[in-house]
């Protein structure tokens, strides 16, 4: 029994579900951040699987395009959470609830 | 077989992602994540994209972790202290749409096929690394280059952010003689305060500044 384009669009869907639960309940920038990239990567997951059942290199070149905007997203998210911190000395998302500095 | 390999890698990446979401201390979190990482290049791999898995080892589990890592590390991060939690009321209401979103889950997993045959068992050429190349050179070329821009905007603000720069301007300069500034000027974060400093020469005043003085010929 071979893998079917379900299961991986099943298993996608649980990793992404754990992602929107994460950033919903965790309290720390941080963390919140790497929710986001788990939810990234199942959004690439997906992209994966259509492009390799369907045999069409298009979706490996979004998932290229998707790895390079989480790498931009990585260099200034992780620039906001220092300022952040600096300014506040705190990273909890509670108290940074001010766009003001 | 191929069945149980997927079974294998989709429990690590699914196991990492709820161990990330449960712990409480980021770093491990963190490697959790890397776990995550891991799993789904194995998966990449089984369906026959070899280049994706490899920029996924190298990128995200390479790259954007250590930069994570970092992060952590520099920051020092303390876990997370358990408080009680917000919104409780809201709690069945989660429940019963939960069930309503898997409940239509299963009535497309179960009631609708028209999935594709399976060509992962067969040799095929789409995630071959010249393939995507000439993808991505081709059809592909806006896209790419707008990406290029993106990374571009990336670097900058992620130094803009990063910078430690107080609200005086590189070129600021002081003037010799006695000196009263706000307390806001040396640090950022004491914004408001505006109790004065006095300083008393030129040097002291340079040195709390962190600027350069107007004429270095004068000695204050």
């Amino acid at each position: 029994m071979t893998p079917q384009l379900s299961w991986y669009l099943a298993l996608s869907a649980v990793l992404f579900t754990i992602g929107v639960v994460g950033v919903m309940v965790k309290r720390n920038v941080i963390s919140m951040f790497m929710c986001i990239e788990l939810m990234l990567n199942a959004v690439n997951l997906t992209f994966v699987a259509f492009s390799s059942f369907f045999r069409d290199v298009s979706g490996q070149l979004f998932v290229f395009i998707v790895m390079t905007v989480a790498a931009a997203e990585a260099s200034v998210g992780l620039g906001i959470i220092i300022a952040i911190f600096r300014n506040r000395e705190s990273l909890d998302v509670d108290d940074a609830s001010v766009l003001k500095l | 077989m191929v069945a149980i390999l997927f079974i294998l890698f989709a429990g690590l990446a699914i196991g990492c992602a709820i161990s990330m979401v449960a712990q409480r201390n980021p770093l491990y979190s963190a490697i959790s994540l890397i776990g995550v990482f891991i799993g789904l290049a194995c998966l990449y791999v089984m369906l026959a994209a070899p280049f994706i898995a490899a920029v996924q080892v190298i990128v995200y589990a390479g790259a954007i972790m250590v930069l994570v890592v970092f992060v952590i590390m520099l920051l020092n991060v303390e876990e997370e202290e358990r408080r009680p939690l917000r919104l409780r009321a809201l709690m069945p209401i989660a429940v019963v749409l939960a069930a309503i979103l898997f409940a239509e889950a299963a009535f497309i997993i179960f009631f609708v096929h028209a999935s594709p045959g399976t060509p992962t068992t067969n040799v095929s050429d789409i995630g071959l690394t010249s393939s995507i190349g000439a993808g991505l050179f081709t059809s592909y070329l806006l896209p790419f280059e707008i990406t290029s821009l993106l990374l571009l905007m990336a670097i900058v603000g992620a130094i803009t952010l990063a910078r430690r720069g107080g609200l005086l301007p590189q070129d600021a300069g002081v003037v010799p003689g006695d000196q009263v500034f706000p307390q806001e000027l040396l640090d950022r974060r004491q914004v408001g305060d505006l109790s004065p400093v006095a300083t008393h020469s030129s040097e002291e005043a340079e040195r709390l500044l962190g600027v350069k003085r107007t004429s270095p010929n004068k000695s204050g």
